[in-house]
């Protein structure tokens, strides 16, 4: 058997475009990304638009030809809701009295446009108001499910990158030295490393989240479970490269820069972090993911981001009852927005790690 | 270039896919006529069936049974929602998953009639109160036996008040509620057979709190002479189960940690069928712990579990369900759970000096006409329908709609009136800017933070409601879900809230429970709660703070039903005039249950089990 | 010899991790607004002197410091003291740890056992279709939110009626002859197990993977090539042998994680783990039943890091053992 050698792009960025599975993946990132930071302005809703009597009502259906069977510009109608006191159900039915044509560049919301220039255009939108336009239905509250994806996304798709940008440095850095160092440095920092990863690092999530003060603005809340997330990321990070350094710096490599005279900070990142690449890269993939799934599950349990801000995680929470799963499985959209996301950010990672690792180059 | 076109060909067909996915033909569909007519209006299965027939057998006075005669054997499976009991020792128990589950093995002297709220004999068979209504004599059935086999005599339940409970062994809020003018009733046995109870004044609710569990002394007399510390620990989760002696129907056959709890027949029960037969017939009786709601309907739905309440939008799913199941649903009716916003009403400062609320916002909520306009704000009709599913009723009362001492004139409330409502807060010199914005007199903004407890989807969404609901006066409500134990803090320490959405469990039977609530001094009077000092000081009591001190105070010495009665309707009123709560709605109890169960009784008061012992499987 | 002062040294070197995780997790929790007596406050029928007197029990009259020193004291003398409700904490700990265990540790098993694998094949048909697939599939387990994943599945077990929903056992099971016991606890373990499995996979299958593809690149295996050696025991006898290496320092980290990371997982399937169980404590500040657990979790993690430190000495020599 030998290991077959493929000719491999050393452009992470061609390589991925060459690779299916990242490519694809990078296309439905990209898309992501844009929606969220469009999501004024893909948004039907405002965040927050609800309507009562349409609690729950099931996605909008779009109509392109009319009974008389003739094709249409698209149009929807509302539905009304009807409650049966001998069943207890709630039963929607198409007000077939009034079509709402679908219109693009629709007036909607006011908002600013990438927060500069105030406008009221949205992407789509009904030719009427009273219509109500739910892509994707709507919640309990008779919010647009579509438009709470989207702003919820702007937090659930941008808490793992701040988390990571906080403590990989920090993580990187810390078990470089210990490692390198050696001696009671060592020992001292990595004790304390240990302590912290010794509490078990869900339990410490959810009680730094319960420390949380109640009179907190939605902002200053996301921002300290990025910090908190963070705080238990490092430390773990820093120990396996910390472990990797060691076996590393006992290479002959390394001896000889020592005895050319390299100051130790030269050594340890010029010489022996890039050694652990594969490790950092994989680690990385690994984080975001890791992260955006630290958010979901804290909001499962009610301490991530709350109520009536929306992100992923707080929606699949209110999806996740029996009968929601049954019968109202647009709830469920956030949880495979979840999934793929974190899925393409797997396939990028895995490309990214095939390309950069120094040691595939002439592969 | 084969393979490009493939990609393009597979793009395409994803569009056109996704295409005929969203976008429909017209098509108008036909009315179904549902035939569904079987009235699921509050059905009251069956109706009061007054006293238990005594029997004497073999010089054991027995309760006859007065459902059908059935066979013994099978299981009925139950669950419970939480983290399990903490103990089984049900004078020590402190939370209700433990009380309730212990309430299973130990009954007491008298229970509550289950179609009437009647004090009915239990372990007793008759009482007899002397004209000045302090005097409470009592006769035990002959012949009882403990599940070890050792009669239930007049010192067991000497032993009980005396001892456990007058000495303050475990959990010592029974104590607490027996106290009357600072003293505990006197116990003294008169016979093998004969207590009396005197009670220092009369006290309506005395009778009702000898239902406690007794307690059988030949085991537990060793146990207090060890002290508080041992008792505490008596009986524990730990405990071998054959060592629990119990009177009630079941004994403890087995407790797996955080899985379920397993009881099995008493042999010893006091209670025969029309055969003579000892009860109860069913073998065992098993207690699933659940953690959360989610799991309890997954449960049933997989036939693990014999019995379900309902919930929400849940009862929709089962009704439809039904025709086909092994299950048939019941209506309870309301339960006696309270939904409320209430606002700080609290004018005093802390020790530092700084109030507890801000004087701005004291203003606002210490203006009558301020939480009528809110009352009439919020829309119950639309909380119901969409946060319960319609399983649910619009709630006006301070007692809940189950309770035998509802004030049925208040019961229907008022709907919701926007138009009134700005009446009310332009009478007290508010006024909307021409953004929509409601100013009080002095030009402050209103805007204030309505918190609850976050985790609780339905108050989370009811919270939503009536954020929306006040925007409409022009009220900028900050809606913020906390978590439940810092929320509690702030209603029990720091005192620093707005208003809240908060729900209290209370009793059908006895309003007095609620004492505690309504008392200026009473330490869940959450709505002006007073700590250290201002306890005693009354200084800043309203007047119709004074008046419910007055009236529980008066009402808790009152043993005449209808005289009572007219006390509760008139602190009722006060509540509804003065708006302390602004009441919500109340759930409806509904339960489905495996018709293979015979004998089944639910009623409104006593649920779906209170007859355990005379359910069969037939 | 020099294994045996190590191990000693090493366990001399835990007890400061430890004082820190207390100190640490002992002022989180209590500077917590928190109010483990919330509960018993809104209870309408616990008077005043009742909550005093579980005040004074519980220690919460004390200053920080001294409830620190208590706590401490009692705990080296073994006494994990009292949840709030009453119970010994180590009663409790100990009906729960054991299920706990039996639950990671067959997923831990199961995942060494398929991800071991299927790195290495993976690195080995390196960018071929085998490798893709391979990670594509274990990345797709990681990908889904293990709460709802588990929840799809209970949702699953009540439509076909396979599994049990949620527990550890029936609730005949004491009745039950050992066969018959064991095949209700797989029965029961199944679902839990399967999430857990799938959600770790992709992390060791991959980590395995690149360790391969790292040392096959590497100057000693070029040189054993070079040798003439044939390609199998160039690959499994050497470079297999180096790439599970670094893996070893892992079983540390998935044995502490044995005790917290299954906390969803067992919240959703009901499992009476040591997850759910801390998982409750933690949200009503129960004060005692969290630091012992947290203890237990730190020393499980000490203990773990030592094993996996001298299993990385004995398959390579190389690290030195200071």
């Amino acid at each position: 058997m030998t290991v077959t050698k493929i000719k491999i792009n050393r452009n992470p960025i061609k390589q991925i475009l060459k690779d299916k599975f990242a490519f694809v993946s990078l296309i439905v990132l990209f898309g992501l990304y844009i929606s969220v930071v469009f999501a004024n302005f893909f948004a039907v809703y405002p965040e927050n638009f609800s309507d009562r009597n349409m609690s729950y009502a099931p996605p909008s259906k779009i109509y392109v030809i009319t009974p008389e069977g003739k094709f249409s510009k698209p149009y929807t109608y509302n539905y009304k809701r009807t409650f049966n006191p001998e069943t207890f159900s709630n039963d929607y039915k198409t007000d077939r009295s009034q079509r709402y044509y679908i219109k693009f560049f629709a007036k909607g919301f006011e908002y600013k446009f990438l927060g500069l220039i105030k406008t009221n255009r949205h992407l789509i939108g009904l030719d009427n108001e009273k219509g109500r336009l739910y892509l994707l239905g709507a919640d309990i509250n008779g919010r647009d499910n579509f438009s709470r994806l989207l702003f919820g996304g702007q937090i659930s798709l941008t808490i793992g990158f701040l988390a990571l940008f906080i403590s990989f440095p920090i993580g990187l850095l810390y078990g470089g030295i210990s490692g390198y160092v050696g001696g009671i440095t060592d020992n001292v920092m990595m004790r304390f490393a240990e302590a912290i990863m010794s509490i078990p690092s869900f339990y410490l999530l959810i009680i730094l989240a319960a420390l949380l003060p109640a009179n907190m603005t939605s902002t200053q809340r996301f921002t300290l479970i990025i910090v908190i997330l963070a705080f238990i990321g490092w430390a773990g990070f820093a120990r396996v490269v910390r472990g990797m350094v060691l076996s590393i710096k006992n290479l002959e490599f390394i001896e000889s820069a020592k005895s050319i005279g390299a100051s130790s900070f030269r050594i340890i990142t010029k010489h022996i972090l890039p050694q652990t690449a594969s490790y950092v890269l994989v680690a990385i993939t690994l984080s975001v993911p890791g992260f955006i799934l630290g958010e979901s599950g804290l909001s499962f349990l009610g301490l991530g981001i709350q109520q009536p801000d929306a992100s992923w995680g707080n929606m699949l929470k209110e999806a996740q009852e029996y009968t929601n799963i049954l019968y109202r499985p647009w709830l469920l959209t956030p949880g495979y927005l979840i999934f793929v996301t974190i899925l393409s950010f797997n396939l990028i990672g895995d490309t990214i790690r095939d390309v950069l690792d120094p040691k595939s180059y002439g592969r | 270039m084969t393979k490009k076109v493939i990609y393009i060909l597979l793009i395409l067909g994803f569009f056109v896919f996704a295409a005929t996915s969203c976008l429909h033909k017209d098509i108008p569909e036909v009315e179904i006529n549902s035939n569904l007519t079987q009235n699921f209006v509050q059905e009251h299965i069956s109706h009061a069936k007054g006293k238990y027939e005594l029997i004497e057998i073999n010089g054991i006075e027995y309760f006859r049974s007065r459902g059908n005669t059935g066979k013994y054997g099978g299981t009925l499976s139950n669950s419970t929602i939480g983290e399990g009991p903490k103990t089984f020792n049900i004078w020590n128990s402190k939370d209700n998953t433990s009380s309730s589950l212990a309430g299973i093995m130990f009954e007491g002297m008298f229970t509550s009639d289950p179609h009437t709220g009647e004090v009915i004999p239990k372990l007793a068979k008759k009482v007899e109160i002397d004209s000045t209504g302090k005097k409470y004599t009592i006769t035990l059935r002959k012949g009882l036996k403990w599940s070890d086999g050792k009669e239930i005599t007049a010192d067991d339940v000497e032993f009980t008040y005396n001892t456990i409970i007058k000495q303050g062994y475990g959990d010592t809020s029974t104590r607490d509620v027996m106290t009357v003018d600072g003293q505990m009733p006197e116990c003294v046995k008169l016979d093998k057979y004969t207590i009396r109870f005197t009670t220092p004044k009369p006290f309506a609710p005395f009778l009702r709190m000898l239902g406690f569990a007794i307690a059988p002394k030949h085991i537990m007399k060793s146990v207090t002479d060890k002290g508080k510390e041992e008792f505490n620990r008596f009986w524990g989760v730990t405990t071998n189960p054959k060592e629990i002696v119990t009177n009630g129907a079941f004994k403890l056959k087995e407790y797996v940690p955080a899985q379920r709890v397993i009881f099995e027949r008493n042999p010893n029960y006091s209670m025969v069928d029309s055969k003579n037969n000892v009860l109860p017939y069913l073998d065992k009786y098993v207690v699933y712990i659940v953690g959360d709601l989610n799991n309890q309907v997954l449960k049933f739905e997989a036939g693990e579990l014999d019995i379900l309440p309902v919930r929400g939008n849940q009862v929709a799913r089962f009704k439809s369900l039904e025709k086909n199941s092994d299950y048939k649903m019941y209506n309870l009716g309301a339960g006696d759970g309270t939904t409320f916003v209430s606002f700080n009403l609290n004018r005093r400062q802390n020790e530092k000096g700084k109030y507890y609320v801000n004087p701005i916002k004291q203003k606002w909520f210490n203006d009558d006409n301020f939480r009528k306009a809110v009352d009439y704000a919020i829309d119950r009709d639309f909380i119901v329908a969409n946060i319960l599913n319609g399983v649910g009723m619009p709630l006006y009362t301070a007692e809940g709609l189950s309770s035998i001492f509802l004030n049925e004139n208040l019961a229907k409330g008022h709907p919701k009136d926007i138009n009134f409502a700005r009446k009310l807060l332009e009478e007290s010199g508010f006024y909307t800017d021409e953004k929509g914005i409601l100013h009080d007199k002095e030009g402050n903004i209103v805007e204030f933070t309505l918190m609850t407890n976050a985790g609780n989807i339905e108050r989370e969404s009811i919270g939503v409601m009536i954020k929306e609901d006040l925007a409409e006066l022009g009220m900028k409500v900050n809606f913020k879900p906390i978590e439940f134990n810092v929320l509690v803090g702030k209603l029990t320490g720091s005192l620093d809230w707005d208003a809240i959405i908060m729900g209290l469990t209370g009793s059908s039977l006895e309003p007095n429970n609620g004492a505690n609530v309504w008392y200026s001094y009473g330490s869940l009077h959450m709505f002006n709660l007073r700590q250290g000092k201002d306890a005693t000081n009354k200084v800043d009591l309203r007047i119709w703070e004074k008046k419910l001190d007055e009236l529980f105070a008066k009402g808790a010495t009152i043993l005449d039903f209808s005289e009572r009665k007219k006390i509760y309707d008139e602190y009722q009123q006060i509540v509804y005039d003065n708006r302390p709560f602004i009441y919500l709605y109340t759930p409806l109890n509904i339960y489905a249950v495996r018709t293979k169960f015979k004998n089944l009784d639910p009623t409104s008061l006593g649920g779906v089990l209170h007859n355990l012992e005379e359910i069969y499987i037939e | 010899m020099s294994v045996l002062v190590y191990i000693i040294k090493r366990i001399l070197n835990a007890i400061p991790i430890l004082f820190i995780v207390s100190l640490i997790s002992f002022f989180i929790i209590r500077l917590s607004p928190i109010d483990p007596l919330s509960e018993l406050k809104l209870n309408p029928a616990i008077s005043p002197q009742t909550l005093e007197a579980e005040k004074i029990r519980l220690g919460l009259d004390l200053p920080l410091y001294k409830q620190y020193l208590r706590w401490g004291g009692n705990f080296l003398k073994g006494d994990l003291g009292v949840s709030t409700s009453g119970e010994l904490v180590a009663d409790r700990l100990k009906e729960r740890i054991p299920n706990t265990l039996l639950l990671t540790g067959i997923t831990i098993i199961l995942t060494w056992l398929v991800g071991i694998p299927l790195g290495i094949y993976a690195a080995l048909n390196w960018r071929k279709p085998a490798d893709r697939i391979i990670t594509v599939f274990t990345s797709i387990g990681m990908a889904v939110p293990s709460f709802f994943y588990a929840l799809l599945l209970l949702v699953l077990a009540v439509k076909t009626g396979w599994f049990p929903i949620g527990g550890l056992t029936s609730f005949n099971f004491s009745q039950m002859n050992l066969f018959h016991k064991i095949f209700d606890i797989i029965h029961h373990l199944f679902l839990p197990v399967l999430v857990l499995f799938t959600l770790s996979l992709a992390g060791l299958q991959r980590q395995m993977r690149g360790n391969l593809l790292d040392v096959l690149e590497s100057d000693y295996i070029k040189l054993a090539r070079a040798k003439g050696l044939s390609e199998n025991k160039v690959i499994y006898k050497h470079a297999v042998r180096n790439a599970i290496n670094p893996m070893v320092t892992l079983i540390g980290f998935e044995f502490a994680g044995l005790l917290s990371g299954a906390a969803l997982t067992e919240y959703v399937f009901q499992y009476p783990g040591l997850g759910r169980l801390v998982l409750e404590a933690v949200m009503k500040s129960d004060i005692n039943l969290v630091m012992a657990s947290l203890m237990i979790g730190s020393i499980m993690l000490v203990i773990g890091n030592l094993i996996a430190d001298i299993l990385l000495k004995i398959v390579d020599p190389r690290v030195t053992m200071e």
